[in-house]
């Protein structure tokens, strides 16, 4: 029968960000330490639990007793641990000694790399209580944080100082020491609600004798319980809870025990922009804002997380006149960022550095300017419109609003254009052009913002790549792995294609006067590779890599649109029951084929039958398949190739050898395949993928 | 409870749990840190508790007497207890009873709030408190100060008087709150917002500023016999003997500096390039001046340890 143990580290208030990362440590240095110990058994539990105030570890199934442990533990080198005539040298005494063993009772045992000596050791199990004092100290120091301190005269670093330690096996404490404090069973409820230092008897009694105790330990439970009484709260103001995953893991972590207190704002605040009142309450008070209905209007009230309720109007009195300050304070904003045109802005962009060796932000947005009407005329799009969004996009943020928060810009730019009366596309696309912002944010929806994001993109990753600020494993400061991410989701999902060569090539000229890049072709090949990496990983899943690759082979490095229909085309095939010998036979045509002269095929030297019937259907549907292939039709392409080629070109291989002595005949053959081959290729490198194709996923798509 | 009397009530409070109640510094500071009460005696090994108003001059912070919640100069309650004792936090609260807040009827919390002064290569971990949503002071264990070691760690405690006073007497602009009996806390600053706001962002002598740094700059590398040469692995190099070094008036003109960057950044007179070369200017010479005390102080066998064991 074994005990359970309870180790609780009483702390002052911890960051909301400290608890989840110190409890993992915690928890991961108590499994290898008591595996260590021999403590585990096959039943071994181990659980964490934790508040701002304390850090607490559980194991169920320790082992009721160390077990014994017999084990031969090698030494020194026999001769050095021996004279000749077998006296013992200091070697053999200290070693004996160590492992507590006489020296008559070290053994001689014989490896590849000569004798050594050995010691046969017998350690008694001790009780599990007194190993675990021995082992609890290291438990403690393993515990890590984002960042610890020193407190008072000690030594220790912790996330915060501790105050009280607790350790019980059952209901004995298990003695030992940490950062000046002993252990005992002596531990505190709420700082507010229940202050006095009380005992616990037994260790599976805590999260009980806590919660009597105010304090809610378990951190699913805490949250349950908050978010009950967030969504009742709500209810009780005629509306619904604004979720929010982030918010509510922080409010968690911030209270022993949570309560909802209400508050109210001026209804008159709700002309401010949403997203600032929601920042406002958010960022700075950690309010949730209320809704009248799911997507509906806000409400001019907010839900407060608080540690302690015992006078929720005097609580509500003081947040009220604290969100109204804050609130006022952002609509003197808003009014000082309204007395001038966004456009004044741009001067001030002119002393704002945006990466020291690329010069200006002012800079910058020329040149994004240049790449917006670049892409908007190849796109055929409205070139004015691109270049005025390009133009304006970057000037919030010099506003008063978005230095105070830096979250909202291109919310802001978008509002304050909107009110400018400025046309809702350009305005949109100061918003959209930051867009996505991740893999969970949509992109672009519309043209102007698509060109903008684009042409801001390209421009950083270009002249990023231009000085060497290249990613490097996970160092990525810039976020350029994203940056080209949203350029190929933007043409694979939005609204407009883009020439990935044509868009570097441009941007890289559009540097000219600003910045000393590296070689403009250094710095296509460069970026060339990298976004066929950032391809290879966004679409291997949906594809599978094989494919992805072959078609990456094929491919020019132009357009993105072009690539997915080749992607597209190759797995729709590869769903089909020919593909796989299809697959082969082009393989093989390749394979054969590759280190041969190429030229035109003389019909005299085919041998009737299999050769000639290749021959034949090849030449009917060569062009056909090549004007599909040039048009981009590469499925109609695929599927040409599959209908006239798939049966003449096994029969081929089953029929004809190819390497015959003959070298007119093996020339003029190798042609024929090595013109099929390089057809075929055209679209997808046939020889870089497997011949097991899997079917994929078809709901997912490129 | 007046702005005056939040202050009696603070001094009262902690005199009578052993701190020394001294003044606020008479030079230009950006928070009661700088004062050198709290960034000198904060380095070494000798016990230190001390309680002081600060008047705290933070010009980009000025807002022409026009904003209610915003000023270029308020006022910090500061409160330096060497080493941390346990029961800080306590003490803490307890000084909020003494301002007649019952912290079990509002909302208290410790929220994560690290402090880092980079002109004074200081930093340390701690929380901000709130109040029923308003941060009303921070709570620092200071780990490090002038690039020195905390050994031991101080605790330091900041109240923002005008906003607790602000909560006290229930106002919400700050020119509103009675300093004393009849008289308005607008009545004696909103005018100097309005004249230091005006300076500050508009008026303060570009060049001025500028050559002043330079040459208090050069102060502190004299009055401490600064080498430009620095030793192995970038260490300070000194050309006098601790005891021979003006610390103290080097540190005056460490402050100097500090607040002429200050009016400088909100003049618009720096770049952003030119701003981080100047704090790192500041910092060297907070450095050279932090080394200084503590060889100081050593040379003078750390006399405060003494002391401290005396009077135990």
């Amino acid at each position: 029968m074994t005990s359970e143990f309870l180790l609780e580290i009483g702390t002052e208030e911890l960051p909301a960000s400290f608890v989840t990362h110190a409890l993992r440590s915690m928890k991961a240095g108590a499994l290898e330490l008591v595996g260590q110990a021999r403590l585990g058994t096959d039943s071994l539990e181990v659980h964490t639990l934790g508040t701002p105030r304390r850090l607490a570890l559980r194991l169920r199934g320790l082992a009721p007793n160390q077990p014994d442990r017999d084990e031969t533990v090698m030494g020194p080198p026999w001769s050095a641990a021996f004279e000749a005539d077998g006296a013992p040298k200091k070697a053999a005494i200290g070693f004996a000694k160590k492992h507590g063993v006489a020296v008559d009772d070290l053994q001689k045992q014989t490896t590849e790399k000569g004798d050594y000596v050995s010691a046969r050791v017998h350690e008694a199990g001790k009780a599990t209580a007194a190993v675990l004092a021995e082992i609890l100290p290291h438990v403690c120091q393993r515990i890590t944080f984002p960042k610890s301190m020193r407190w008072g005269s000690g030594e220790i670093s912790f996330g915060r100082p501790i105050h009280w330690v607790v350790s019980l096996l059952g209901s004995e404490v298990v003695d030992f020491e940490f950062a000046g404090v002993r252990a005992g069973r002596g531990t505190r409820g709420h700082r507010f609600l229940a202050p006095e230092t009380f005992d616990l008897d037994e260790a599976s009694n805590y999260e009980e004798a806590l919660e009597r105790a105010h304090v809610l330990v378990d951190l699913e439970v805490r949250k349950e319980r908050m978010m009950e009484g967030l969504l009742a709260a709500a209810k009780a103001l005629g509306g619904v809870l604004e979720p929010d995953a982030f918010l509510a893991d922080e409010c968690v972590s911030l209270v022993e025990q949570p309560f909802t207190v209400p508050g109210s704002f001026d209804p008159s605040f709700l002309e401010l922009p949403e997203t600032v009142v929601i920042s406002v309450m958010r960022d700075h008070q950690r309010y949730f804002a209320v809704r009248a209905s799911e997507g509906g209007a806000l409400l001019p009230a907010y839900l407060n997380v608080v540690n302690t309720a015992q006078d929720p109007e005097t609580i509500a009195k003081g947040n009220d006149r604290v969100l109204r300050a804050r609130l006022a304070d952002a609509r003197f904003f808003v009014e000082e960022d309204r007395k001038a045109p966004l456009a004044d802005r741009l001067q001030k962009l002119e002393s704002v550095v945006f990466q020291s060796k690329l010069g200006t932000m002012g800079a910058k947005v020329r040149r994004l300017q240049a790449n917006a009407r670049a892409l908007a005329e190849q796109s055929g799009v409205d070139a004015a419109a691109c270049m005025e969004a390009a133009r304006l996009c970057k000037a919030d943020l010099e506003t008063l609003i978005v230095f105070e928060f830096p979250e909202l810009q291109g919310e802001m730019g978008r509002w304050y254009a909107l009110r400018e009366g400025m046309d809702s596309a350009i305005a949109d696309a100061i918003r959209d052009h930051y867009r996505p912002q991740g893999a969970e944010d949509v992109v672009p929806d519309q043209v102007v913002g698509a060109v903008v994001a684009v042409a801001d993109r390209i421009d950083t990753l270009v002249g990023c790549f231009g000085i060497g600020l290249v990613p490097t494993g996970s160092a990525d400061p810039f976020a350029l792995r994203r940056a080209a991410l949203g350029i190929i989701r933007i043409a694979l999902e939005g609204p407009i294609d883009i020439d990935l060569r044509q868009l570097i090539d441009q941007a890289y000229r559009h540097y000219a006067g600003d910045a000393d890049l590296t070689p403009a072709d250094e710095v296509r090949a460069s970026l060339d590779d990298f976004f066929r990496g950032r391809i290879r990983a966004m679409l291997k899943d949906a594809h599978g890599g094989d494919v992805v690759n072959a078609c990456l082979g094929a491919w020019d490095g132009t357009s993105l649109r072009d690539l997915r229909s080749r992607i597209e085309a190759v797995s729709e095939l590869g769903a089909a029951p020919e593909f796989e010998a299809l697959a082969i036979a082009f393989k093989r045509a390749f394979n054969i084929t590759k280190e041969s002269a190429r030229g035109p095929i003389d019909r005299a030297l085919l041998e009737a039958g299999a050769e000639s019937a290749l021959a034949e259907r090849f030449e009917t549907v060569r062009d056909q398949i090549r004007e599909a292939t040039g048009e981009r039709r590469y499925a109609a392409a695929l599927k040409l190739v599959a209908k006239e080629l798939g049966a003449p070109i096994d029969r081929f291989f089953e029929e004809v050898f190819v390497m015959v002595d003959d070298a007119r005949v093996r020339d003029n053959r190798l042609r024929l395949l090595g013109e099929i081959a390089d057809t075929v290729n055209g679209i997808a490198h046939f020889h870089q993928l497997g011949t097991k194709l899997q079917r994929r996923d078809p709901s997912v798509s490129a | 409870m007046t702005f005056q009397e939040l202050i009696l009530a603070l001094e009262r409070f902690w005199a009578e749990r052993g701190c020394l109640i001294v003044q606020p510094y008479n030079s230009e500071v950006g928070a009661g840190t700088f004062n050198p009460h709290t960034f000198l005696r904060a380095i070494g090994p000798e016990p230190w508790n001390v309680a002081y108003v600060e008047p705290s001059r933070r010009p980009t912070d000025g807002r022409y007497g026009e904003n209610p919640n915003r000023l270029q100069q308020f006022h910090q309650y500061q409160v330096i207890l060497k080493p941390s004792p346990p029961d800080i936090q306590d003490l803490y609260l307890e000084s909020l009873r003494a301002l007649g807040t019952n912290p079990t009827h509002h909302d208290i919390r410790f929220i994560e709030d690290d402090w880092e002064s980079p002109t004074l290569g200081a930093w340390g971990l701690g929380w901000q408190v709130w109040l029923d949503g308003l941060e009303i002071s921070q709570f620092t264990y200071f780990q490090q100060c002038g690039g020195i070691d905390c050994k031991p760690v101080s605790g330091e405690l900041t109240y923002g008087l005008e906003r607790i006073a602000m909560y006290l007497q229930d106002v919400d602009d700050v020119y509103e709150l009675q300093w004393a009996p009849g008289i308005r806390y607008g009545d004696i600053y909103k005018r100097a917002e309005w004249e230091w706001s005006t300076y500050n962002f508009e008026q303060a002598d570009v060049d001025l500023q500028k050559n002043l740094f330079g040459e208090y700059e050069k102060q502190v590398a004299a009055l401490l016999g600064l080498s430009a040469k620095k030793g192995k692995g970038g260490a300070l190099q000194f050309d006098r003997e601790p005891l021979e070094r003006l610390v103290l008036p080097a540190y005056d003109a460490v402050i100097k500096c500090s607040h002429y960057f200050n009016v400088l950044d909100a003049r618009g007179a720096i770049s952003v390039t030119e701003r981080q070369r100047y704090i790192g200017r500041v910092r060297l010479i907070a450095r050279a001046v932090a080394e200084s005390w503590y060889a100081q102080r050593e040379a003078l066998g750390f006399p405060l340890l003494d002391t401290a064991a005396a009077a135990q």
